[in-house]
Formats: C-alpha cells, sequence, structure tokens
C-alpha cells in the first residue's frame, strides 16, 4: 500500500482550490468549504483504495461531484457526461447562478428558483438543418475555352510555327497600316 | 439541368438607349485620344517601340473614357433627382410599409476577424433592426472560417455573450466550417446548403460591414415588391478611419463613389455590379443558379474562383433575375485598408480573382452588361502592365529617334525628336481624369457643412488628388507585379484583413518600397539625360517612386491622422454625425494593442475552464450526443503530447484539429486537472492559474 505524504495531499488541495476558482464563485467562503469537504472524501476513499495519486483521485471526485450535482437539476440527465457538465456550465453561466447563488454550488438540494433558472437556461446552439442541393450549373466557356484546351492538350511544332506565324502576320499588317495611316 | 433562359429584367424604353449612348460616347472619346496620339506619330520616323505604344494606348485610353462617361451618368442622374425607372424607386414605395418582410438571415461570414468588432457590428444592427419593430423576420449568422484556434474559441465565446446580452438565442447562430472550402463564397455556399430553405433572403456582408435596420427592412421589401430582382447591392461607405490612409480612402468615398456608383446604375440598370457584401440576395434563386463553376484550367487547384462575387451576379443576370445599385439607401457602411500595404495584400488577392474572369468574358449566355463589368473589373489590374509598357516603350521610342536624329538631321530637327503629347491631348486627358473628381466635388458641396465646411473640403479634396497622383505609379508598379505573378501562376495567400488602424514602421516601408525609390533615384536623372524636356512628362511617376516610403509611413499611423481630424481634413458624415450603428465599434482598438503581448494562447481555455469548454462544446457538438466518439489514434498521439510537451509544442493547424473532437477536449480536461505535475508539461501549472481570470472569461462570459 502507498503512502500520500502531506506535499502530495497540499499538492491536491491547491490543485482543487484553483480548479473551484474556475468556476467564478462570490462566495470565496463557499469555495474553500467545498474543497476541504471535497479533499476529506477524497482522502477517506485514498484510505479505501490508496492506488490513485491524491491529485487524481481529488480533481476526479470533484469532477464526478459536480456532474452528479448537475445531472440532478437538469432535465437532461441522459446526456453524456461531457455533454452534461457542457449544458450545465452554459446554465450557470446563463442563469447567473454562480453570482446569485454560490453557496448552491455543489449542494443538496438547492433552491428551487434556482433550480428553475438552471432549467431555463439550457439552450439551443443552432437551428435545424434543412440542406438544400447547390451545384454549379454547366457553363460552356465558348471559343476561348477551345482555343486554349488544344494548348493545354498538345503543343507540336507545326501549331507553334502557325502561331507565330499568326501573330507576325498581325505584327506586319498593324506595322503597314500605321505606316500608310501616317 | 438545362440551361436558365435569359429574360428580360425591367428593360424599360429608355435601357438600349442609354447604354448605347454610353457605349458610343466611351467609343468616340477612345477614337478622339487615339487619333490625337497618331496625330503626334505622323511625319515622324517610327520603331517598334512606337508601335507598342499605339496598340496599348487604346485600351489605356478607354478605361479613362469609361470612367468618365460614367461619371457623366452619374452626374445627370444626380441633376434630374435619380432615375425614374430604379427599382428602388418604383411604384411600391407609395405603400412601402404595408408590404409584409419575409424571412431573413443577414450572413456575416469571418476569418480570422478582431472578434470584439464583428460582434460589436452584429450588436448594433441587431438593435437598430430591433427599433424598426421588424427583428423577428431576421436571424443573424456568424459564419466562422478562422484558421487560428484563438479566434474560433474567441468567437465562440463572444457568440454566448452576444445572445445572452442581446437576449437572443435561437436568433444569433454561429457556424464554425470544418473544411475551409472555396473561401469567402464556399461559407456563404455552405449557409445556403444548410439553412438556405430556411430564408427567403439573405443579405451577405463582410466581417466589417454595418448596415442600419431601416435600410435592411427597406432591402427586404424592394425584393418582396420586385419578384425579378435577385441582388440588390447597397453603396456602403468607408468608415471609422483614423489613419491618414483610411481617411483619405474614405473621403473620396464619399466625395465620388456615390457618384460611379449611381453613373454605373443609370448605366446599366438590371446589369449592375454585386461587391460582396452589403448586399441583399434572393436566396433560392441563389442556390439554383449561383453556385460556383469551376474554371477550366488543367491544374484542379486552380479552379476555384476566388472573386465571387462579380461571377455570382453574372450567373444571376443569365438566369433572368436582376442586380441592381441602391445608390441612395443611406446606412450602409464598411471599412477600408488602414495602410498602403494593406490594401496592396488586398489588392493581390482581388487582382488574381478579377484576371480569373477573363473565363467569363467569352462563356455563353453571360449578358452583355455582366461582360461590361468583368471587362471594367478586368482592365482595373490589366491597366497597370500596360501603362508600365507603354512608358516603357514610349521612353525608348524617344530615345531611338532622338539619336537617329542626331545622325540624320540638323540639330534644330532634334526638338522634334520626342514625341510629346499635344496640348489637345493632354487637355482631353486631363478633362477625363478631373472633370469626374470635379463633378463629384459639385455634387457633394451642398452638403459641405457634413464634411468639416466647404473650404476643408476643398483643401481635402485637392490633397486628395495629390495623394492619388503620387500613389498611381507605386499602384501600377505593385499591381503589374501581381498580374505577373498570377499569369506565372505563383500561389495567393488568403491572408485575413487587418482592420486596425495600427501604423507600419519605417522599417517595413523602406523594406517594401525602398527599390522603388531606388528606381525613381536613378532612373529620372538617367531619363533626364536620354531624353531631355521629355522627361519632365514622367516627373510625377519618378516623384511618387521616390517618395513611395515615406507616404506609406506617413499615411499609416494613427499621428498624423489625429492631426488631420484636428485641422477639420477629410471629413466625412459619420465623423460629423455619428449614427448609433457605429458608435463603439472600434472602441477597444487600445486594448487590443495591450492584449497583442499576451503570452498565453486562448485556445487552451476550451480545456481548462470548465465554463469555456461548455459553450466550445455545445457549438461542436450540434446534433450530436457525443457518445460515440473514439479518438483516431493520431488524435490520441497528439493528445498526449500536448499534456507532456506543453500546448507550445501543438501548431495551430493541429490544435484546431483537437479543438474539433469533443471527446478529445474532454478528455484533456479531465486529464489536465487530475494527472499530477509531475505527469504535466511545466507550462499548464501557470494556464490553470490564469484560467480563472482568463480574457475570455472577463471580456465575454463573466463580463
Amino acid at each position: 500500500m502507498n503512502t500520500a505524504t502531506d506535499q502530495s495531499w497540499n499538492d491536491a488541495y491547491d490543485r482543487l482550490v484553483v480548479y473551484l476558482r474556475t468556476y467564478d464563485l462570490a462566495d470565496h467562503a463557499h469555495v474553500a468549504r467545498v474543497a476541504l469537504d471535497l479533499l476529506q472524501q477524497a482522502k477517506d476513499a485514498y484510505a479505501k483504495d490508496s492506488s490513485r495519486e491524491p491529485t487524481a483521485l481529488t480533481l476526479s471526485l470533484a469532477q464526478e461531484k459536480i456532474t452528479e450535482w448537475l445531472a440532478f437539476n437538469l432535465p437532461q440527465a441522459d446526456l453524456s457526461r461531457s455533454n452534461l457538465l457542457s449544458a450545465g456550465c452554459i446554465a450557470i453561466l446563463l442563469s447567473g447562478a454562480y453570482r446569485t447563488a454560490p453557496g448552491a454550488f455543489l449542494t443538496s438540494p438547492v433552491p428551487e428558483e434556482m433550480r428553475q433558472a438552471l432549467r431555463e437556461s439550457l439552450i439551443s446552439t443552432g437551428p435545424d438543418l434543412n440542406v438544400s442541393s447547390m451545384t454549379p450549373r454547366h457553363l460552356d466557356y465558348g471559343p476561348m475555352l477551345q482555343f486554349a484546351r488544344q494548348t493545354w492538350h498538345r503543343i507540336d511544332l507545326k501549331e507553334l510555327i502557325v502561331a507565330v506565324a499568326f501573330w507576325v502576320a498581325v505584327f506586319v499588317i498593324f506595322h503597314w497600316w500605321l505606316s500608310q495611316a501616317l | 439541368m438545362s440551361d436558365p433562359v435569359l429574360q428580360p429584367v425591367s428593360r424599360t424604353d429608355g435601357f438600349v438607349v442609354r447604354r448605347s449612348i454610353f457605349v458610343t460616347m466611351s467609343a468616340l472619346l477612345t477614337a478622339i485620344g487615339f487619333v490625337l496620339m497618331l496625330d503626334r506619330y505622323t511625319g515622324q520616323v517610327k520603331f517598334w517601340e512606337d508601335y507598342v505604344v499605339l496598340a496599348v494606348f487604346p485600351l489605356l485610353f478607354s478605361q479613362i473614357s469609361v470612367g468618365f462617361v460614367l461619371a457623366i451618368y452619374g452626374f445627370f442622374d444626380k441633376l434630374r433627382g435619380g432615375d425614374p425607372h430604379h427599382i428602388m424607386r418604383g411604384a411600391w414605395r407609395k405603400n412601402e410599409a404595408s408590404i409584409p418582410l419575409a424571412a431573413t438571415a443577414i450572413v456575416v461570414p469571418v476569418y480570422n476577424e478582431d472578434v470584439g468588432r464583428v460582434t460589436r457590428a452584429v450588436a448594433n444592427m441587431w438593435r437598430s433592426l430591433e427599433k424598426t419593430g421588424q427583428i423577428e423576420h431576421f436571424d443573424f449568422y456568424i459564419c466562422s472560417d478562422s484558421t487560428h484556434p484563438d479566434r474560433w474559441v474567441e468567437e465562440e465565446c463572444a457568440w454566448l455573450s452576444l445572445c445572452q446580452k442581446l437576449n437572443a438565442f435561437g436568433k444569433i447562430f454561429y457556424r464554425k466550417r470544418r473544411h475551409r472550402i472555396n473561401g469567402k463564397s464556399g461559407n456563404v455556399a455552405d449557409f445556403c446548403r444548410r439553412w438556405g430553405k430556411r430564408y427567403r433572403y439573405m443579405v451577405v456582408m463582410d466581417a466589417d460591414s454595418v448596415m442600419i435596420g431601416p435600410t435592411l427592412v427597406r432591402m427586404v421589401r424592394a425584393m418582396e415588391a420586385n419578384p425579378d430582382a435577385g441582388i440588390i447591392q447597397t453603396q456602403p461607405y468607408m468608415v471609422l478611419g483614423t489613419s491618414p490612409f483610411r481617411r483619405i480612402l474614405q473621403f473620396s468615398s464619399h466625395v465620388y463613389g456615390g457618384l460611379f456608383s449611381q453613373g454605373c446604375s443609370m448605366a446599366q440598370m438590371a446589369s449592375g455590379s454585386y461587391w460582396g457584401h452589403n448586399a441583399i440576395i434572393r436566396v433560392a434563386a441563389f442556390i439554383e443558379y449561383c453556385d460556383l463553376p469551376l474554371l477550366p484550367v488543367p491544374d484542379p487547384g486552380k479552379r476555384h474562383v476566388l472573386s465571387h462575387d462579380t461571377v455570382e451576379a453574372a450567373l444571376m443576370r443569365r438566369a433572368g433575375y436582376g442586380v441592381w445599385i441602391a445608390y441612395e439607401e443611406p446606412g450602409s457602411y464598411e471599412e477600408g485598408p488602414p495602410n498602403l500595404s494593406d490594401m496592396l495584400t488586398r489588392d493581390r488577392r482581388w487582382c488574381a480573382g478579377n484576371l480569373q474572369h477573363f473565363w467569363f468574358l467569352f462563356a455563353r449566355g453571360i449578358e452583355m452588361g455582366s461582360r461590361l463589368q468583368i471587362w471594367i473589373g478586368l482592365m482595373g489590374y490589366l491597366c497597370s502592365p500596360l501603362w508600365l509598357i507603354t512608358l516603357v516603350a514610349g521612353s525608348f521610342g524617344s530615345y531611338f529617334r532622338q539619336r537617329f536624329l542626331m545622325l540624320s538631321a540638323e540639330p534644330e530637327d532634334l526638338s522634334a525628336a520626342s514625341i510629346t503629347p499635344t496640348i489637345e491631348l493632354v487637355a482631353l486627358t486631363f478633362v477625363l481624369l478631373f472633370v469626374p473628381r470635379i463633378l463629384g466635388i459639385l455634387t457633394t458641396l451642398p452638403q459641405a457643412k457634413s464634411y468639416g465646411g466647404g473650404f476643408r473640403m476643398i483643401v481635402s479634396a485637392l490633397l486628395e488628388n495629390l495623394f492619388s497622383m503620387l500613389m498611381a505609379p507605386v499602384l501600377m508598379m505593385f499591381h503589374s507585379l501581381f498580374v505577373l505573378f498570377t499569369v506565372l501562376g505563383v500561389q495567393i495567400k488568403w491572408n485575413p484583413q487587418n482592420r486596425a488602424d495600427k501604423g507600419l514602421s519605417f522599417r517595413h516601408c523602406l523594406k517594401l518600397y525602398g527599390w522603388l525609390s531606388v528606381l525613381g533615384l536613378a532612373g529620372w536623372p538617367v531619363t533626364i539625360s536620354y531624353l531631355g524636356t521629355a522627361a519632365w512628362w514622367l516627373s510625377p511617376i519618378f516623384a511618387g517612386w521616390i517618395l513611395a516610403p515615406f507616404l506609406a509611413w506617413l499615411t499609416s499611423g494613427k499621428g498624423v491622422g489625429n492631426f488631420l481630424i484636428k485641422c477639420g481634413l477629410f471629413v466625412t458624415p459619420e465623423e460629423v454625425n455619428t449614427p448609433p450603428e457605429l458608435q463603439g465599434l472600434n472602441e477597444d482598438e487600445t486594448e487590443d494593442d495591450a492584449k497583442g503581448g499576451q503570452p498565453s494562447p486562448l485556445w487552451v481555455q476550451a480545456l481548462l475552464s470548465p465554463y469555456v469548454q461548455a459553450v466550445h462544446l455545445a457549438l461542436v457538438r450540434q446534433g450530436s450526443t457525443g457518445k460515440d466518439e473514439t479518438p483516431p489514434r493520431s488524435l490520441a498521439d497528439l493528445r498526449e503530447r500536448l499534456v507532456r510537451e506543453g500546448p507550445q509544442a501543438i501548431p495551430a493547424k493541429d490544435a484546431v484539429r483537437l479543438l474539433w473532437h469533443g471527446e478529445t477536449v474532454f478528455w484533456l480536461h479531465q486529464e489536465l486537472w487530475t494527472r499530477p505535475k509531475e505527469q504535466l508539461h511545466a507550462s499548464w501549472a501557470d494556464l490553470q492559474s490564469e484560467a480563472e481570470r482568463s480574457r475570455l472569461l472577463k471580456d465575454y462570459l463573466l463580463g
């Protein structure tokens, strides 16, 4: 059996407090009480099974308790754990419970008005899909495509000579016309 | 699927006459210019460089002729009090208020933008719509293509905050696209495929766009009253500039922009322009006809149309729907690039896009008006290399002629060696270039009070002209390079647009524009020594090149911008009387500067903070239960690496991959909090401590 040192429990406590503070509860004393309570529960669990390290044990316990607490207070208990935490945290945010009733965090039963506020703060993030098919229509790019395609697919000497001859002819005609005109 | 048949949309009696006059006037002016140019070469010995000049000249001259005719059209239309045949002046306006509105989505595509700025714009538009009493008909969609994980997570938190503040859950939606295919057009098309059927219209915005509620409502009513209208484009005016560069642009957009838009609308009517934002679109027609076709090029990576708006307008028109410019509607705004470098970044993108439009120029079924739009857009960039070719060829032609005459003629004949334009040609060019500007000023003068007063407005206009004159040769060089890069197939990187007025360092300006100064300083004396007096015609070009780094630097910062504001120069109506929709949009720009130095990445808060993670999971798992998300092996390795080596070891692209996988995000949340510190990278301890005071919580979720 492993024996955890005081330092490892101190580390677990410090991490737990930092974690709980991320919920920004307005009642700091309540956070301290919750932390101590969770730490004690972790120590009790450790006494029975010391295979897990104190920090891992304490923080896992805290996350489990929070999920259970949310599951109890929200109507969506059938959700996966991650979705339940997600919905619950958004409900805490939107209801403002972290400010208005910080002392109720992880307590049971919570005041009915807070429970109601949490339930009313569940949100739907997006409208249902209403799928359309959007595909490009055929567009005939006209003579330029034919012209370009011939160039891309094969350039042989004969075509090159014809092209050069064409442009030379254009230039000569232009030159001749300007010489006459000016 | 059969090809759509072009319907004669809103072709009033005057339409053919208008377009005929437009084309005839443009062609006539070009022909006059060409004849005057030919006249200068008469009796001169000619070199091949001269033939190049003569070949290119009509193309160049046609562009200023077209601009001139558009301005004349715009001025005429203003004088007569607007176009009676315009869609926004139809009989429906008499009973406008009685026209019921239809479901309309306001689509805001974003790509690594300043999140605070975007959400404040959405909030302002929402409040403006609320005041009209018609908010129930509008939904907002923030459609993100952001590739930076910090921006993504911030956008999510901003969305929740926005919905909470405005009580807009179920009305403002956020969607992040997993695969960023086809840029902005793909983003909008993705919206159409997912939710297009829910709406009859969508108003497409840019990340910096703002429109006022009454105009949005009127646009919907205009579409309802005109079932053959496919797109109505408003005239967005540039606003909120503090840097001199942006202020000059917004001043010119106010003074001249409206005139050209009005002229364009009068000439084109239902074949108007669509600029990709601040426009309302008939969704069903857009879905049916406007998905962009692939370009017929051999390289599959280059088949996507980069600049979508002009093509979409052409396709909409091809399907028989009208594309109109609502040039008179107020309250449509955008922000311009804050400095020359950002404008060039944007221009490089636009250049590549516009040159692609060449394919549509000869495509079958495209309406003549759309071809004209494509041609104007194409020439907007092609003119630069053509102008450069003309300058170089003209200079060499003059030099060779001078040498030829020195060897073969009497000394007094040398004065005729250089081909300098005739006074008539110079006068005509000046008329074509400056009359539109004078007309713009004349039409704005009655509202001079909104521009800081008549005197300040005139001084601003003169300074703007001077600035444009010096910038033109700089733009010519860069645009020529962009055209060259595009033709050579150098890849265009689609950078997000910088919309903050942050100054450029002089070092940056020297690095980017210094070569132009060297070119100017070396080229000017050389040209003078070889060409003599003819070289003085090139002085403004050399002056622009020499001053380029200095001008770019001077016009980029807020310091000179504030001085201009104090002097009352480049004032625009929105500065004198700021509409509520524009208030507070850039309020935290100073704060943003400070944020730039924040060392820790924001995206890790989606792993550490329960609240940020909750928002992220709710959005990333829309419609999914999240129960069966076993991560692939590569992701499992990646997340373990993140835990062991810290976020700095994970590239942004991999961070985005991790964030897409809901179960991985949740797993990381658990692991990062439960693992003993010996099993975590040292940086996580600090990041955990920062989680309670993260900017995401302060600015959005707990603010």
